[in-house]
């Protein structure tokens, strides 16, 4: 019974994205779980990363839901602050008017999430990635670049970052681009906030140094305060 | 209420703005919230046009303003929560005399609140919460659990809430989340925008009721029998010895001002006796400065403007 409510909860609204914009696919959690509905076998199926793959390789962009656009947004938040729902793999921009740009994100696995209030402490074009130690010491992968990867379109912090500080303090923490935008809707990242180049870079030109950043803590319990 | 006691925090801060208060004829303590702000401003503005005194308004937690009000070093304070503050209304008001409380009570609530996403699904009354299945729509980590924000680290509320949850049963069925109030709020809000349930602890006047469409869960009515609550600062065992299982006592905040304004500034003390807020007004401040962006002093100039017979008779 449970399932069902909160399926239809889901349904209601992945299905008014769906006939909105008329595309085979709308969008639903289950618990951590993003999920898909497939209009031909009526079936939700885990929008897991091979599905994920699936769908950008033949739409050559991620689901609708997590495109660019602008929504109703109704907050106390001031316009330019950027509220994150790692739950829903929203980043909302808040406009005056009580909108938002909503953009499509990836966020941390489990066990590298966090929530709270942090700022746009400062910014980068193409930035250099340095791997935290721990992941040096995990990643082979990561390892290879214990001395910092310069930017450029392999580069896994894609085409700009915003580093998120506590006070003076950087937090380790960054929204960032991406050079595999089929992550975007996932769980994936170490901990940072990924959204596709096109997308960081339109929210690096909008946002402010010292613009405040609200990460929800729903999906929290596993999150970790800042 | 913002019941906070996190102005504990801020002495240091504070004492560099206390140093100046003999520069002013009146120091009013403003709250961190904008009811407080807006409320402490208007005070400001009307009374220095109406009696061409100056008028300091400095921002300060409950605790911090009631020991300065004490001690001479303020003058104002326009919100004190009750039954949230009742200790040091009986320390200061009633044991020590040197703190006045004004006659008029703005009523207050608290206790939880659901969109009407959540109302929809059948979540009415806080006994829902202990249902499993309704408490799993409000799952957001897969655990089979609901997460529900109680207030911030550090309110008196909070630790309130965290009995309540406990004394009814939903802390089983329940994850309680303990964020900044802009966290908690922009979860209501990010819920509404993607129309998923959403429950929380609230309190009003608040504007989230005006930003949004929300619902007070019903609850057994408040039973000073049943109400037996320990404070975290006074017992480490405060959560296990604490039962609650009714709503809050009915709240209400009052302007609380130093005695010894009556013989000082006798025509403030009147002034502030006669100060009569309406949860309606409280709620349009609250909205307007944390929704419409306006500045509590600009607000003020413009509230006062607005109601000049409110003004004179409170001045009468």
């Amino acid at each position: 019974m449970a399932g069902t409510l909160r399926r239809n909860a889901r349904l209601g609204w992945a299905a008014a994205l769906f006939t909105a914009v008329g595309l085979g696919v709308a969008l639903a959690q289950v618990g951590p779980t993003t999920q898909i509905f497939d209009p031909k076998t009526h079936k939700w199926i885990n929008y897991d990363r091979k599905k994920a793959r699936q769908y950008y390789a033949a739409h050559g962009q991620v689901p609708d839901a997590f495109r660019r656009q602008i929504v109703p947004f109704r907050t106390a938040e001031k316009p330019g602050t950027i509220i994150i729902d790692g739950n829903q793999h929203f980043l909302y921009l808040v406009l005056p008017g009580l909108k938002a740009v909503r953009y499509g994100i990836g966020v941390g696995r489990e066990g590298f999430g966090w929530a709270g209030i942090v700022r746009v402490g400062r910014t980068a074009e193409w930035p250099t990635w340095t791997p935290p130690a721990e992941m040096v010491a995990r990643d082979p992968n990561a390892a290879k670049f214990a001395g910092g990867m310069p930017g450029g379109p392999d580069n896994p912090l894609g085409a700009r970052a915003l580093y998120l500080y506590q006070g003076d303090q950087d937090t380790i923490y960054r929204i960032h681009g991406t050079p595999e935008p089929w992550t975007i809707g996932l769980d994936v990242s170490s901990g940072c906030i990924r959204m596709n180049n096109d997308d960081i870079v339109d929210l690096h030109a909008q946002v402010q140094v010292g613009a405040k950043v609200v990460v929800l803590m729903q999906g929290a319990a596993l999150y970790k305060g800042v | 209420m913002k019941a906070l006691l996190q102005g504990v925090c801020v002495t240091a801060v504070l004492a560099g703005g206390i140093l100046h208060a003999h520069s002013a004829d009146l120091v009013v303590a403003m709250p961190s919230w904008p009811s407080g702000q807006a409320s402490a401003n208007i005070m400001k503005v009307a009374l220095e046009d109406a009696l061409k005194i100056r008028v300091d308004v400095q921002e300060m937690g409950t605790l911090i303003a009631f020991t300065g009000m004490d001690s001479g070093a303020v003058d104002v304070y326009p919100e004190v929560w009750r039954p949230n503050f009742d200790p040091l209304v009986q320390k200061y008001a009633t044991d020590r005399g040197t703190i006045h409380l004004a006659p008029h009570n703005v009523a207050a609530t608290q206790g939880l609140c659901v969109t009407k996403k959540a109302y929809d699904l059948g979540v009415r009354d806080v006994a829902d919460l202990t249902d499993p299945a309704k408490a799993k729509l409000f799952d957001t980590d897969g655990d089979g659990k609901g997460e529900m924000w109680i207030g911030a680290r550090g309110w008196l509320s909070t630790d309130v809430e965290q009995i309540r949850a406990k004394s009814y049963g939903y802390a089983n069925t329940m994850t309680l989340l303990e964020m900044p109030e802009e966290v908690g709020m922009s979860g209501v809000d990010a819920a509404v925008a993607t129309d998923r349930p959403i429950v929380f602890y609230c309190y009003s006047p608040h504007h989230v009721f005006q930003l949004h469409e929300i619902k007070r869960l019903t609850e057994p009515a408040f039973d000073p029998a049943k109400w037996n609550v320990v404070l975290q600062a006074d017992d480490p065992m405060w959560l296990s010895k604490s039962s609650a299982p009714v709503a809050w006592k009915p709240s209400s905040f009052s302007v609380a001002y130093a005695s010894s304004l009556a013989s000082r500034l006798p025509q403030v003390a009147k002034f502030l006796d006669k100060v009569d807020f309406a949860p309606d007004e409280i709620t349009a401040m609250s909205y307007a400065i944390e929704v419409d962006g306006k500045s509590p002093s600009d607000y003020a100039r413009e509230w006062v403007a607005a109601h000049p017979d409110r003004v004179k008779g409170w001045m009468q």
